[in-house]
């Protein structure tokens, strides 16, 4: 298998591989860390890398292998976006706040994928606090779209996707409050999976919004954030808002054909200033997925625009997080996101109260809706990746949100490439469906992809 | 909101948000604050919040 391949093989291949002998996860990891050396002095999808650490967890699954004692994730490349407790290895948060800070514990999806024998590369950059993009100056500078360097990568998990597009990790863990997961997915052409509120656990992980934050699994394919799912899904007592649901087989239904289920296609909102690019290539998603069987059928979500309130609750908790430091160290946080921060402290009680009522509201209409369809489908963003240029401007608005939505009901939310635009830039379709169903989701996912050859596709990269 | 009633806000709040960024401040808290203005709170008196307490959840009050 040439350097390209093996730098774009799935999580499951590079399993088979491994336990044929054919391929040994020293091996890979050297070849891994030369493509990261080679590559992301101008991507900057790391922070720190971890080269040291990656050779001796490498070593371990290697004896995991020869005792005969491996999973399906043992030996396989990843990092963690720098959002995640690392016991030993500094956690920076993307801010100039903790870019000192090392841990003494791991996160527990840290831990969890630990047991499952990755090999953790180093962290990846995310966006300040998970909030503010770096801005020129910043201690840490942002990651750039691997497809066009001009471009974000979306964010906050900024790092993951740059280096999940660019073939520098095979899997990675983002955490999502308002499309933080899904948006870079979305903008670098790869997959991300928010799960379930509760599904995944949030513990050690650095908080922008209790009641909005969700961790999840991000990677090339369906199948390989099925993967991750599976050993990072399952209740946690360090996490208060973590389920004790019972904890489904993620791969096991991922060949199911999905003729006969039902899929509800929300245009309100969903489609309000649409780009012309991705409403063209989210009408040839659906029509792929009715090619499969499915019923696809237009649906109304009452309250919809209601999503909006989300942004009250985020800046509300977010606030709450950070205002002892704001209000003492407000140096050490980016203008801009320390003024996005401090609108927080502008919303009053009752408000942040009636936004969690309409939060309830809503939350309710969906299910309901869920009730009639199997899942929902929707534009993950309603454009391609925007330019630096464009975002850096103070007066950037926070544009709405198709995923934030799903972060105000809890849903489980997939983004996975549906196409590109013709100046060459991903595009994404959003699949949700019931509480706990990730497995339905990640089935229509997995159908659609296998039908497609967008997720096959490779940016344009030189070193 | 007009920008006096973000400066009310800041000055009922005691933060300070410098005068050249109140208008991003202000469309923010626009957008954030729009569908709490339209919601009726007396036509949805049975509506309760999304957060609700646990007194028997475990907690690490520490945040670790």
């Amino acid at each position: 298998m040439a350097d390209e391949e093996l730098a774009y093989a799935t999580l499951g291949e590079l399993g088979a591989r491994f336990r044929r002998r054919e391929l040994s996860p020293v091996e890979l990891v050297r070849a891994q860390l030369a493509r990261i050396e080679a590559l992301d002095p101008s991507l900057r999808a790391f922070v720190t890398l971890t080269a040291d650490q990656a050779l001796a967890d490498a070593r371990a699954a290697e004896a995991a292998l020869r005792r005969g004692a491996a999973g399906p994730l043992t030996g396989v490349p990843v990092a963690y976006k720098d959002l995640y407790a690392t016991r030993g290895v500094r956690t920076t948060a993307g801010s100039a706040l903790l870019a000192d800070w090392v841990p003494d514990h791991d996160a527990t999806c840290v831990a969890r994928l630990a047991r499952a024998g990755v090999v953790v590369l180093g962290k990846l950059i995310t966006h300040e606090f998970a909030f503010g993009i770096q801005f020129p100056g910043h201690r840490f500078p942002p990651a750039r779209n691997p497809w066009n360097l001009d471009h974000i990568p979306g964010g906050s998990s900024s790092g993951s996707g740059a280096a999940l597009a660019a073939g520098l990790v095979a899997g990675s863990l983002g955490s999502d409050t308002g499309g933080s997961i899904r948006g870079p997915a979305a903008l670098c052409g790869i997959v991300g999976l928010k799960p379930t509120y509760g599904r995944t656990s949030r513990a050690g992980v650095v908080t922008l919004s209790w009641t909005l934050d969700h961790t999840g699994p991000m990677a090339r394919t369906v199948e390989d954030v099925a993967l991750l799912l599976g050993a990072l899904a399952g209740h946690d007592p360090a996490d208060p808002a973590s389920s004790r649901a019972p904890v489904a087989d993620y791969t096991a239904g991922l060949g199911q054909p999905i003729r006969g289920l039902r899929i509800g296609v929300p245009r309100d909102y969903f489609h309000d200033g649409l780009d012309a690019e991705v409403a063209r290539a989210f009408d040839e998603a659906l029509a792929a997925l009715r090619g499969l069987g499915a019923v696809v059928e237009g649906v109304e979500i009452p309250h919809i625009w209601d999503s909006w309130a989300f942004m009250a609750i985020m800046l509300a908790e977010a606030f709450a997080y950070h205002e002892r430091d704001l209000r003492e160290r407000p140096g050490l946080y980016g203008e801009v996101l320390r003024e996005k921060m401090l609108a927080g402290a502008l919303i009053t009680a009752s408000e942040y109260v009636q936004a969690q009522r309409l939060r309830a509201r809503l939350a309710d209409a969906m299910a309901a809706v869920l009730r009639r369809v199997d899942v929902l489908a929707t534009p993950t963003t309603p454009a391609p990746a925007p330019t630096f240029a464009t975002v850096l401007d103070p007066g950037f608005p926070f544009a709405r949100s198709n995923m934030a939505p799903f972060n105000m009901s809890g849903l489980p939310a997939l983004a996975l490439p549906c196409g590109f635009s013709a100046r060459g830039l991903p595009l994404s379709l959003q699949l949700a469906g019931r509480p706990f169903d990730e497995a339905t989701v990640l089935r229509v996912g997995r159908a659609y992809e296998q039908a497609t050859d967008w997720h096959r596709r490779r940016p344009p990269l030189t070193p | 909101m007009t920008l006096d009633e973000v400066r009310a806000r800041m000055r009922a709040a005691g933060v300070e948000i410098p005068e050249d960024r109140l208008e991003l401040v202000r469309r923010l808290l626009t957008d954030a604050l729009g569908p709490i203005r339209a919601l009726d709170a007396r036509a949805a008196k049975a509506l309760e919040p999304a957060v609700r307490f646990d007194a028997a959840a475990p907690r690490d009050v520490d945040g670790g």
